[in-house]
């Protein structure tokens, strides 16, 4: 098979069967953005704003090369943002304006 | 295709909260603004997950092997017969329980991203969501076994179950042998997660001196 075929036929989720390495059978205690992140998930998935299949397509959807490098729950909250801005319930300019906020703010209370 | 971060070990950050993190602040509060959440939903909701661990999954093993009827109600359904224990199920998923046998071993896996019976056990460990084991574990299950020490009898079948977004599976392991008189307690107390997600079995054990 051609490496052109082989990307249409398995998206980047889609890696059941393929060769990988050993497993690093490592784990970590959630850090508390992380476990936010997750509750977060959950909260939106009870009011019906987004459910678990829509988050699985918000990662695949991020292409391979961003699932390779972020971390699970920076995909997650990624994926999350694209899939509100499609959803039309947040625009990229609110939610930029509100990072910058929220930075200023951690940065004031640093220097407090 | 490379997951070249799955290896990675994710450090804390010493200082000013990472841009993910402020993602997730400014996401957070948006939505709170708007309405859309509420803030204590968050807080309740990590209550929840701080409760679900592998002790709940264990409850429900070791009730399965002491009262045969329960065993039959929950390989039957395993959402209804944990509910029956006070387990509920806050993320709308159904659950099959797979009971390893003298002929069968199974193994669970999610190959697609991290499904994995949540309500019972709590989160997955980050291994269960890397690649390695999803892209492995339905290919070359005994190699992957083999890796966490377990050595299935070739003249047993390992069976791989993929989980849904909406199915997810658990293990019911093989009482083990000299376990006979114990309490639902005792039981509990030798099931491990592992062995529920079925990578390892549970050891015969010494009888207890009285």
């Amino acid at each position: 098979m051609t490496p052109s075929e082989e990307l249409v036929r398995h998206l980047p989720n889609d890696i059941g069967g393929l060769p990988a390495d050993r497993i690093d059978c490592m784990d970590h205690e959630l850090l508390p953005w992380e476990k936010r992140c997750h509750a977060l998930a959950d909260v939106l998935d009870y009011h019906k704003i987004l459910n678990t299949e829509e988050k699985r397509r918000g990662v695949e959807a991020l292409g391979s090369e961003m699932i390779g490098r972020l971390s699970y729950y920076e995909r997650w909250i990624v994926a999350f943002a694209n899939i509100l801005f499609q959803k039309q319930i947040l625009t990229p300019e609110e939610l930029a304006l509100k990072m910058d906020e929220v930075a200023a703010r951690h940065a004031r209370e640093a220097e407090a | 295709m490379t997951h070249t971060n799955d290896h990675t070990p994710i450090t804390v950050p010493d200082g000013a909260p990472g841009y993910y993190e402020v993602m997730e602040t400014a996401m957070r509060e948006l939505l709170a603004e708007k309405g859309l959440i509420q803030p204590a939903e968050i807080r309740r909701q990590i209550e929840v997950l701080d409760s679900r661990g592998p002790q709940l999954g264990a409850k429900v093993v070791a009730r399965a092997w002491s009262d045969p009827g329960f065993r039959e109600r929950l390989l039957a359904n395993g959402r209804a017969a944990c509910e029956e224990l006070g387990i509920s199920f806050y993320d709308d998923t159904g659950l099959i329980v797979l009971e390893n046998t003298e002929q069968v071993h199974n193994l669970i896996v999610c190959t697609l991203c991290s499904c994995y019976p949540r309500p019972v056990l709590g989160l997955p460990p980050d291994w269960y969501k890397q690649k390695p084991y999803r892209a492995r574990a339905v290919k070359e299950p005994r190699s992957v076994l083999g890796e966490f020490g377990t050595i299935i009898s070739p003249d047993v079948e390992v069976r791989v179950s993929d989980s849904t977004s909406q199915l997810r599976y658990l293990v019911l392991p093989l009482r083990p042998v000299g376990t006979e008189d114990w309490s639902d307690d005792e039981l509990a107390s030798l099931v491990t997660r592992d062995a529920m997600i079925g990578v390892c079995t549970i050891e015969a054990q010494e009888r207890k001196v009285q």
